[in-house]
């Protein structure tokens, strides 16, 4: 069986597994769990070593008809920022989590390997049902806690997503229609003959789809919505991963399918590049005025998420380093920043920013992670987020966008602004207060996530190593198309 | 053949129109089917060819439909039911906690 399998395989069995083991014995959660969790990540890096150059998995020999599996560096990159968070958000949810935890787990387990099938897969039509696999997980941990904000919340959230994937669904539909195949290389081969109108508007319908998922200004309502009353952990996943999971398929479906000329000469970059400025500059002013952290920290989401598409869209070599690195280092800042959060409220059971007085002298390292993590998606060096900022600015003005280098320099003062209001009540004294103990277990993760960005800050050849690789297969489609067609 | 695709266009937009304006939302939801069955009929309709039969239980046969959208559609449907049934599980929380299925008046979150 090829290795590439199972790294979608392994997490829908430890779901099936863990609702098989509800009913017999209930003891086996945690051995169930943790096991499977540690062979994923001796699986998960594995299969990252063999990513350079491209390597194509066809499943059971039936060639562009069957199930092809492909792992290029940027969808490695993606396997390493599961690796890096799974593994830390199992054990923090293991103490975390005190309801229904098989459920939890279960829906953990099939939302990663719904966004695993995504990152790996080489086919539209497969890719639109890993999508909707890791999306209905999605919404069944975002009502997890079955309060009345979580319910609205995920409902808006539901509404919205469901209206982007009918959009997917019928873009690949048309597609199918106009090119008779599904494997990308093949539609991407196909689509040289097709005139411009029609691709423009495939492309339309593409990219409105993929908008609404992953929450670009003015398509972002839903998120803080959805994010508001959900399970923390789950937050962490949900920001880091099924967010951009919907960037790594719209990257896909633009880079690879339409190729680079195709968006130049259409004009897609230039929208998307004003699109992702627009899209940080207001939700950085809806943030500054948020009283509760997980909306802030929502709102910074979309934010990142702003500068992530402008890296990603200048259309040049270093903007794609940047962009990338930035997904990875967003990822790795705003676990870190939510498994905090999640950390106070275990303790306060409350996430206001007025309540999270004193917290700095409580729990000094905790918060000391907090606020190099702030100053890192804020930018600051020696962080990471300064180093992928720096690439994304130097890529923007190196592709002739000053304005938008401008703004991103702009953005960052606003950000600054409103996580220097949340530090200062971190330090900010005020009478005793009854705090729960916090357990090591809570701990050990969000001490490990966050100190991945100084890390990545003083010696960032370690991912860059990987990522450098990235542009290569992306900004010149006709390599992994050969590949794909096992050349 | 024609008028087919027309009645595929026609339910996609009904459908579309029914999510937006209307504020009930058992209405919202029946917009969402109406758009999911109208995508299933453009499945079948791409892969449809006129005296085309299905190459299972018949000896002879000159043309044959297109199996790969069909078998496209059935994972639609799959999914469509399962989101369908997401949907209306939300719809009896929210009826059960509210007291309302009006949209405007479901808003404790704001901000």
């Amino acid at each position: 069986m090829e290795l590439a399998v199972w790294v979608i395989i392994l997490p829908l069995l430890t779901g099936f597994l863990l609702g098989i083991s509800k009913l017999y014995f209930n003891k086996i959660l945690f051995p169930l769990v943790m096991s499977s969790a540690i062979i994923y990540l001796y699986l998960l890096i594995l299969v990252i070593q063999n990513s350079n150059p491209p390597k194509l998995y066809s499943i059971g020999n039936w060639g562009l008809l069957g199930i092809n599996l492909m792992v290029d560096p940027f969808s490695s990159m993606f396997l390493l920022i599961i690796a890096i968070l799974f593994i830390s958000v199992i054990v923090f949810s293991m103490k975390y989590i005190k309801m229904n935890k098989h459920k939890y787990f279960i829906f953990t387990y099939l939302m990663i390997a719904g966004i695993a099938g995504m990152v790996l897969t080489a086919d539209l039509f497969n890719l639109y049902v890993f999508l909707e696999v890791s999306s209905m997980s999605s919404y069944a941990l975002s009502a997890f806690k079955k309060t009345d904000k979580g319910i609205e919340g995920t409902f808006k959230y539901l509404i919205m997503s469901t209206f982007g994937s009918f959009f997917i669904l019928l873009a690949t539909i048309l597609t199918y229609y106009l090119t008779g195949t599904l494997n990308i290389a093949e539609v991407s081969l196909g689509f040289q003959d097709i005139p411009f109108m029609i691709k423009s508007m495939l492309m339309c319908l593409f990219v409105f789809g993929y908008v609404i998922k992953i929450g670009l200004v003015p398509m972002h309502a839903w998120l803080p919505d959805a994010y508001e009353d959900s399970p923390i952990p789950y937050n962490v996943f949900s920001s880091g991963l099924v967010m951009k999971s919907a960037i790594y398929a719209l990257i896909r479906v633009l880079y690879i399918i339409f190729g680079i000329e195709f968006l130049s000469e259409s004009g897609i970059l230039n929208i998307f590049v004003y699109w992702g400025v627009i899209t940080f500059i207001i939700s950085h002013f809806l943030a500054f005025q948020q009283s509760n952290l997980i909306r802030l920290l929502a709102y910074s989401s979309i934010a990142q998420i702003g500068y992530i598409i402008v890296g990603l869209f200048v259309g040049s070599e270093k903007g794609l380093i940047g962009g990338s690195f930035h997904i990875l280092n967003h990822a790795i800042m705003k676990g870190a920043l939510f498994l905090v959060v999640g950390i106070f409220y275990y303790s306060l059971k409350s996430v206001k920013i007025e309540d999270i007085k004193e917290m700095g002298y409580k729990y000094p390292i905790i918060s000391f992670i907090f606020v190099i993590n702030a100053l890192a998606i804020v930018g600051l060096p020696p962080f990471n987020g300064f180093m992928s900022k720096w690439l994304i600015v130097e890529a923007a003005l190196e592709s002739g966008f000053v304005y938008p280098a401008f703004f991103i320099l702009v953005g960052t003062f606003l950000s600054l602004t409103y996580y220097l209001k949340v530090i200062i009540k971190l330090y900010t004294k005020t009478e005793e207060k009854i705090i729960t103990k916090v357990p090591l277990a809570l701990k050990i993760p969000t001490i490990f996530v966050g100190s991945l960005c100084i890390v990545f800050g003083i010696v960032p050849s370690l991912p860059l190593s990987l990522i450098n690789n990235i542009p290569k297969f992306l900004l010149d489609n006709s390599e992994y198309v050969r590949i794909l067609l096992g050349g | 053949m024609e008028i087919l695709y027309f009645i595929v266009i026609f339910l996609f937009c009904l459908g579309i129109y029914t999510i937006i304006s209307q504020k009930n939302l058992i209405k919202i939801v029946i917009g969402f089917t109406i758009v999911e069955s109208s995508l299933i009929l453009l499945l079948i309709l791409v892969g449809y060819k006129p005296g085309g039969t299905a190459p299972i239980l018949d000896k002879v046969y000159q043309i044959v439909v297109d199996p790969i959208s069909q078998a496209l559609a059935l994972t639609s449907i799959v999914i469509g039911g399962s989101v369908t049934a997401v949907m209306l599980m939300l719809v009896i929380k929210i009826q059960k906690r509210y007291g309302t299925l009006n949209i405007d008046k479901i808003r404790k979150l704001h901000g």
